[in-house]
């Protein structure tokens, strides 16, 4: 079973390297990649039946021992979040392939995306099974490196600014991580997760600290919280469609990771909790004014996106098993629905030729399957019961009243407050979008969009286009899974919170990685 | 009763469908499943009411004790049959109210119907959680039912204002059920009401429910969004914000008030809340003159007369509260669809454009009349024992708060009559300066819901006794008053305060309506009062301003900017754990040699200068003297392999970058920083690098272990075979990361590809012409010739005189292009650096050396090759797809990690074998190199794919933009 944990970066880095072969042949490129990531979400899920069902899962590659080798590790978070990831990587996959099929390929060409979407695949799927701190480094590497990428593809002006912005700060905070790396190899002598967890207790706390806010520094960024967020309305809009929609999805969520291993794991006894919250109350805030300011749906979303990575950080900062393994669930339902509102953003895009709610309408009447596939994921991020938002709030909430501080309540405040906020934001958005007629649009006045400002940069129309069946039964095949989250959520939050237990100390990683122990 | 929500949720689901088939009728279909649920309810009457609630559970999330737990108990009870009584009439009455060429009319039908399915669910909730989910649920319901006619901006307006309304209660709400729910250590609402908590805590979450409670059923100050939302349709006002929804929030009171009555704040809040809403509404009523908005500002009215009576919590209140509701959802429905009866005959529904309707439709008129007899209390009807209740309730309490609510609901109830009299004569009365409205037909059974509705109102004022009966089953969960007998419900109660205080109601009532000028005038006089609307939209816009000015203060769209927040949060952060540090390193060792500080200094000097050079090139070179530095520390260090790589990559990065160069402007555009902004980030930078040199120092003067990094060397060589640590390192012990960092190179070389071409990954080098036509190896290997003179004299001469090219692809550029000298050079080194770098590949693993040195090596021959005879040369030397390169590359690196699996061991174990080659002697083969070979493919890929792009394709384009280069289309010409 063991030998399945490679094969998560192994598959995608082998599609690319297909791909690449391929060369001319777009079709066998297409083919290819999209198995490498079928069999990857086998491979995923198989992983999180064994590691739920057995316990969690190691292996040292090239069979040499932690801490000299680099030691791959498999728990029920890593493997959830193995799923998650490959389901939306795959969808995302497909909605580009239809896309592709129906325009050419100008958006997402096929012998430039797909090698590269692949080898983002390999290093999200990487970041989430290293046991290894400078393996955690690489597979971001990997990830980021292929971000820049796909978000300058087209090279057209608006992309080549956005992905400066978005490259030089991403480099900025790769830095950071290196350098904070180097200073905890300075320190402790290596890079093992599960030593450094050993060793760091045996080091000066003031110094712990020190390393620890540096480190967090770095996957602050990455994850986007307050202030260091500013980059990513900037630049994940101007982006293809699908690229926007995984991005959102995804990378964000493996800087939590990051986060909850470096709390959890690498810093379990320095505490910097009370500042996590602050920072999450802000990023909470901040995030979803910036949401409510908005025009264009998918800068619009973007800020929610920032907003809602506060609730993880609470969730996180609570340190609780019942506050993990809410953050846990939150993730997950994150992932899907931030996915797969991007993804109806697109196809708004396509059907309405921008996504500014200053020029769009009448879309309820012109297309009622999108105005769906828009409306059930927007509910669900406002945070409307019984969709999985609201599920993964109440768990938030209610972790925070079991540990009760002025703090915790201020975040469960502020946690409402952006819930109604997310909902204004996107109410609006389907009050001007879908329900206003579309001869209404032409100097429409309204206070609702006084204060309203447009994405940056020229904001001509694009050409209106229908869908083809695969874009929307794609989305509409991630609408299903968003909706699942709710109907299967027994289950999943009870593996949310057993993942949430595993993390519950950081004893368990270092007996999973050194059953013998380790100085 | 989840039977019941399922058929409920799965109507809402087929409802669209089944409406293209049957059109209106479909109604008639839909309100049996309401009828189904209540005839349910009706069957566990027996239970029910003998004090036994009916429970259903079933499991969903129990980490959150989330559970579906339904429970019928009295209250729910109740409740039930009005939720599924008047919303099964109100289907029926759809069925007429619209026609089947209603647009949308398929998702109206199934929002109804969902609607209806989720209030059900509503009032059968055990769990607080889930009655939060249905509450919630009907909030979007409502707002898509308010919003149904899409195309009317007040519809949609009206729509997001109870949305949002509503749910701001609605979040208070939730955080208030959090807080009781875990302090109460259970989520079923039956099991905190049986052992209510108290404290402060408890306290501020039953404020936070009621605050919830009163958005809901719109209470002053939410009492705004209800009069908007009558944009929805008749139905819709009928059931949603009449007898439903809107009751929601009054039934949660109802629920939590024998257990929380008592908590501080509960009856004050609610009866002054009640009694204000009761007289707002009640006043604005007053001068309505669209007949719905009468009744919404009515609707508004009673709901504070509800909240007073039911949130009073007293055995007796509790009676006549539930009694007052079922009577106020009896006639408010009757009205509303009796509304909705007039603006189809007559097409309007404004009170000054009706006359003499009563006369010519009397059994609208009679059913509008029991109604209205209904709700100004006038026997027979239950509105008439439902008011006499509720005085007597208050007037027994005998306390200051009674007295509040008592002298509020009677100038309340006043307003009542008055402008229930308003209604009646504005709707129905001839009016002499009027003349009568022109009537269409409508058929006879559009009248049967609101007439039953109204005879109910009638029948229950009959058989009140009854009617106490089932509500005392909920009333008894509050303690019995001492020393006085329970109140129950009856018609006739004889002569007593309550009677009195109902007769004087009626009398003044029918005086203000009397003097109904004078009434108007004086309100015109009056400013509104408490205008809430004004609020909200003050609100919305403080929210939009503060949202927009918030945003643009931290969204700049400036880089610089960005990077300075995150900087400045490095410096400050880390900054003050620094201070906080305690263990700063007692010995510190400034330099290992004083080379050391020369290089740095070097370095930083040169880092310097190339922040503040303003010729692009020279930025680059300076910067590359940063990099060559490292490469010194490296050599000093004793790292020959990092240092030669370095060395190479320094170089190639040269290489691209003049490449890139000559497309760039010479000199860097500065927009010229103020200077206080650039002191600004001069301290920034200064900060930022002593920040991490303080790291620095202090990380490395808290080492107690050994690095594990002097283990390496050992295991190296025993487990990998090689006496090279950094190479086995690389392709062995931490060949994971190697191989990530070999995707990494491709998706640069495809990212650098990319931005260049555009829109593909694969382009052919142009080959020369000369070897196009050769096909078969021999013919391949024939010498390559070119003129012997220069080209431009060629076509004077036509000898043809040939001789060898040096290059293959010489000829291909202009002559003031080509360096003899350069490109017999090139002849020379080309393939003995092709088979160095073979060397160095194979040597790495116990010499200096491996692939990536290796890779980079036969990556500058290549480059060699570019720079001597441009882009046709090297289509010359390399014939394969620098993709194809990749790819294999990476393929190579990735099998050598996965054949292990195959053979049980870990990924990438590698393995070697030994043996005699003839001519090599001893050779050692580990398998490890093939991984090596790998990373040596992929690294010229990247060179070839930056020569090819920035070079041949740059090249390209630049001809193609300016002909006069001699270098361009050559092969056209020499064709000729």
């Amino acid at each position: 079973m063991n030998a399945l944990i490679p094969l998560v970066v192994m598959l995608p880095l082998l599609g690319a390297a297909a791909a690449l072969i391929a060369g001319k042949r777009q079709r066998l490129q297409v083919i290819v990649t999209v198995i490498a990531l079928v069999a990857v979400l086998a491979v995923s899920v198989v992983l999180l039946v064994e590691v739920d069902a057995v316990g969690p899962l190691i292996m040292e590659v090239g069979g040499w021992p932690a801490p000299f080798g680099i030691v791959l590790v498999v728990d029920r978070l890593s493997a959830l979040m193995l799923v998650v990831s490959a389901v939306v990587l795959l969808a995302v996959l497909l909605f580009s392939v239809g896309q592709g099929m129906a325009d050419g390929d100008s958006e997402t060409p096929v012998s430039i995306y797909h090698p590269t979407y692949m080898v983002l695949a390999a290093g999200v799927f990487n970041a989430f099974i290293a046991g290894d701190l400078f393996n955690l480094y690489v597979g971001f590497e990997i990830l980021l490196v292929a971000s820049y990428v796909l978000i300058t593809m087209g090279g057209t002006g608006p992309r080549i600014r956005a992905g400066v912005t978005y490259i030089v700060v991403s480099l900025i905070s790769s830095m950071l991580f290196l350098a904070s790396i180097a200073m905890i190899y300075g320190a402790l002598g290596t890079v093992n997760m599960a030593q450094i967890s050993v060793r760091m207790t045996e080091i000066d706390p003031s110094v712990q600290l020190i390393l620890h806010v540096m480190l967090l520094i770095a996957f602050g960024i990455k994850a986007a919280v307050f202030p260091l967020s500013f980059w990513l309305p900037d630049s994940y809009p101007t982006a293809p469609a699908p690229v926007t929609a995984v991005f959102a999805g995804l990378l964000t969520k493996v800087g939590v990771y990051a986060i909850m291993r470096t709390e959890t794991v690498l810093f379990a006894e320095s505490d910097v909790n009370d500042a996590l919250m602050v920072v999450a109350f802000l990023t909470m805030i901040v995030g979803i004014l910036g949401a409510v300011a908005q025009a264009d749906i998918k800068r619009l979303l973007s800020f929610t996106l920032i907003s809602h990575i506060g609730y993880m950080i609470f969730g996180i900062a609570m340190g609780t098993v019942a506050g993990l393994g809410a953050t846990i669930y939150y993730i997950v339902h994150h992932i899907t629905v931030q996915t797969t509102l991007f993804l109806a953003a697109g196809l708004v895009e396509r059907q309405a030729g921008s996504t500014s709610i200053n020029r769009i309408g009448g879309l309820l009447k012109a297309s009622p399957v999108i105005a769906v596939l828009f409306f059930v994921p927007a509910l669900n991020l406002g945070g409307i019961p019984p969709f999985s938002g609201f599920i993964g709030k109440l768990g938030l909430f209610t972790a925070g009243a079991q540990q009760p501080s002025w703090l915790v309540y201020a975040l469960i405040g502020a946690g409402a407050l952006t819930s109604l906020l997310t909902l204004y934001a996107l109410a609006r958005v389907w009050n001007m979008a879908f329900w206003r007629p579309a001869d209404e649009v032409e100097k429409y006045e309204s206070p609702l969009l006084e204060e309203l400002t447009e994405a940056p940069g020229e904001n001509t129309d694009r050409e209106m286009k229908n869908s083809p069946r695969l874009m929307i039964g794609v989305t509409a095949a991630m609408v299903v899974v968003s909706v699942a989250l709710t109907v299967f959520a027994g289950p999943l939050y009870a593996l949310s919170s057993r993942a949430g237990e595993n993390l519950n100390g950081p004893e368990n990683y270092v007996r999973l990685v050194f059953p013998e122990g380790v100085e | 009763m989840l039977t019941a929500l399922a058929s409920f949720a799965l109507a809402a689901l087929i409802a669209p469908t089944l409406t293209r088939w049957l059109g209106t009728r479909v109604f008639l279909l839909l309100a049996l499943v309401p009828l189904g649920a209540l005839a349910h309810a009706v069957w566990h009457a027996p239970t029910v009411l003998s004090g036994t609630a009916v429970v259903e559970s079933y499991e969903w999330i129990p980490q959150l004790h989330l559970a579906l737990n339904v429970r019928m108990d009295a209250l729910s009870w109740i409740m039930c049959l009005v939720v599924l009584g008047v919303g099964a009439l109100v289907l029926i009455y759809c069925t007429r109210y619209f026609s089947n060429d209603e647009p949308a009319l398929g998702r109206f039908a199934g929002h109804f119907i969902a609607f209806a399915g989720t209030m059900y669910g509503l009032v059968v909730a055990d769990d607080v959680f889930l009655l939060f989910m249905f509450w919630e649920a009907t909030t979007i319901f409502s707002y898509l039912l308010i919003g149904h006619y899409t195309d009317r901006k007040s519809s949609r307006g009206a729509a997001l204002q109870a949305l949002l309304v509503t749910t701001a209660g609605g979040l208070a709400m939730l955080v208030g059920l959090v807080l009781l729910a875990v302090e109460a250590g259970t989520t079923s609402l039956a099991a905190i009401l049986a052992e209510p908590q108290s404290g402060a805590l408890v306290t501020t979450s039953v404020i936070l429910i009621l605050v919830g409670a009163l958005s809901k059923s719109a209470l002053v100050p939410f009492h705004f969004w209800l009069p908007a939302a009558m944009a929805a349709p008749t139905p819709v006002s009928a059931y949603l914000h009449a007898a439903a929804m809107v009751k929601a929030g009054i039934y949660l009171i109802a629920a939590m008030s024998p257990a929380f009555a008592s908590t501080p704040g509960w009856r004050e809040l609610l009866v002054c809340v009640g009694v204000l809403t009761m007289l707002v509404g009640g006043w604005r009523a007053l001068r309505q003159q669209d007949l719905k908005l009468l009744l919404a500002y009515g609707t508004v009215s009673q709901l504070g007369f509800l909240t007073v009576i039911v949130g009073f919590g007293t055995r007796d209140a509790a009676l006549a509260g539930i009694a007052l509701l079922i009577a106020h959802a009896l006639y408010k429905s009757t009205l509303f669809l009796v509304v909705g009866i007039i603006d189809h005959r007559t097409g309007t529904r404004d009170l000054r454009k009706l006359s003499g309707l009563g006369r010519a439709s009397p059994a609208l008129a009679i059913a509008s009349t029991l109604a209205i007899a209904s709700m100004i209390g006038l026997p027979p009807m239950f509105g008439f024992v439902a008011k006499e209740a509720v005085f007597t309730a208050l007037l027994e309490s005998e306390t200051a708060i009674g007295m509040v609510g008592l002298i509020g609901v009677v100038a309340g109830s006043t307003l009542t009559v008055a402008y229930s009299a308003r209604f009646l004569w504005g709707a129905f009365a001839r009016k002499p300066a009027v003349t009568a409205v022109a009537l269409h037909k409508e058929p006879a059974d559009f009248l049967a819901a609101p007439a039953l509705l109204s005879l109910a109102g009638l029948a229950f004022g009959i058989v009140a006794p009854t009617v106490g009966y089932w509500i005392s089953g909920y009333s008894e969960n509050f303690p019995a008053a001492d020393g006085r007998d329970d109140y129950h419900l009856a018609l006739w109660h004889g002569i007593e305060p309550a009677l009195a205080l109902s007769a004087l109601t009626l009398v003044l009532g029918i005086v203000l309506f009397w003097k109904r000028s004078a009434v108007t005038s004086f309100q015109k006089r009056v400013p509104a009062v408490i205008n809430s609307a004004d609020g909200y939209w003050k609100v919305m816009r403080f929210i939009d301003r503060t949202a927009a000015r918030v945003t643009s203060s931290t969204q700049r769209g400036s880089l610089p900017f960005y990077l300075g927040v995150i900087l400045l949060v490095f410096v400050v952060a880390v900054g003050t754990t620094l201070v906080l540090n305690a263990q700063w390193p007692s010995d510190l060792v400034v330099w290992d040699y004083p080379a050391q500080l020369a290089i740095a200094i070097i370095m930083a000097v040169a880092a310097l200068a190339a922040v503040r050079a303003s010729k692009r090139f020279t930025a680059v070179v300076l910067v590359g003297v940063t990099g060559y530095g490292m490469a010194v520390l490296f050599a000093l260090q004793g790292a020959p392999d990092l240092a030669f790589t370095q060395v190479l990559i320094e170089t190639v990065a040269l290489v691209a970058f003049v490449l890139v160069l000559r497309r760039l402007p010479q000199r860097i555009g500065v927009a010229h920083p103020r200077r206080r902004r650039s002191g600004l980030r001069i301290g920034l930078g200064v900060g930022v690098g002593l920040t991490m040199a303080f790291v620095a120092m202090i990380s490395l003067g808290s080492r107690a272990h050994d690095p594990i990094s002097r283990i390496l060397a050992d295991i190296a060589y025993e487990g990998g075979h090689g006496t090279n640590v950094v190479n086995v390192t690389l392709v062995d012990i931490r060949g994971w990361d190697t191989m990530g960092e070999l995707s990494v190179i491709i998706v640069a070389a495809t990212g650098v590809a990319s931005m260049v071409f555009l829109d593909r990954r694969t382009d052919d080098l142009p080959r020369p012409q000369q070897l196009l036509g050769r096909r078969g190896f021999l013919l391949r290997q024939k010498p390559v010739t070119e003129p012997a003179r220069p080209r431009g004299r060629q076509q004077s001469d036509d000898s043809a005189e040939t001789r060898l090219s040096w290059l293959l692809a010489g000829r291909t550029l202009a002559p003031e292009n080509r360096s003899i000298l350069l490109e017999v050079t090139v002849r020379l080194l080309f393939h003995s650096f092709i088979v160095v770098s073979l060397f160095v590949l194979f040597n790495g693993h116990n010499g200096a050396g491996g692939g990536f040195a290796a890779g980079l090596l036969a990556g500058m021959a290549l480059v060699a090759r570019y720079l001597a005879g441009g882009r046709y040369e090297l289509g010359a030397a390399v014939t394969i797809d620098a993709g194809k390169l990749l790819g294999t590359g990476l393929l190579l690196a990735v099998g050598t990690a996965l054949v292990p699996l195959f053979f049980g061991a870990n990924a990438l174990t590698s393995t070697w074998a030994e043996g005699d080659v003839p001519l090599f002697g001893q050779v050692e083969f580990v398998t490890s190199t093939i991984f090596d070979v790998g990373v040596y493919l992929v690294v010229i890929g990247l060179v070839l794919d930056v020569l090819r792009s920035l070079g041949g394709e740059v090249d390209r384009q630049q001809e193609d933009e300016d002909p006069a280069t001699p270098n361009e289309g050559l092969d056209e010409r020499t064709r000729v």
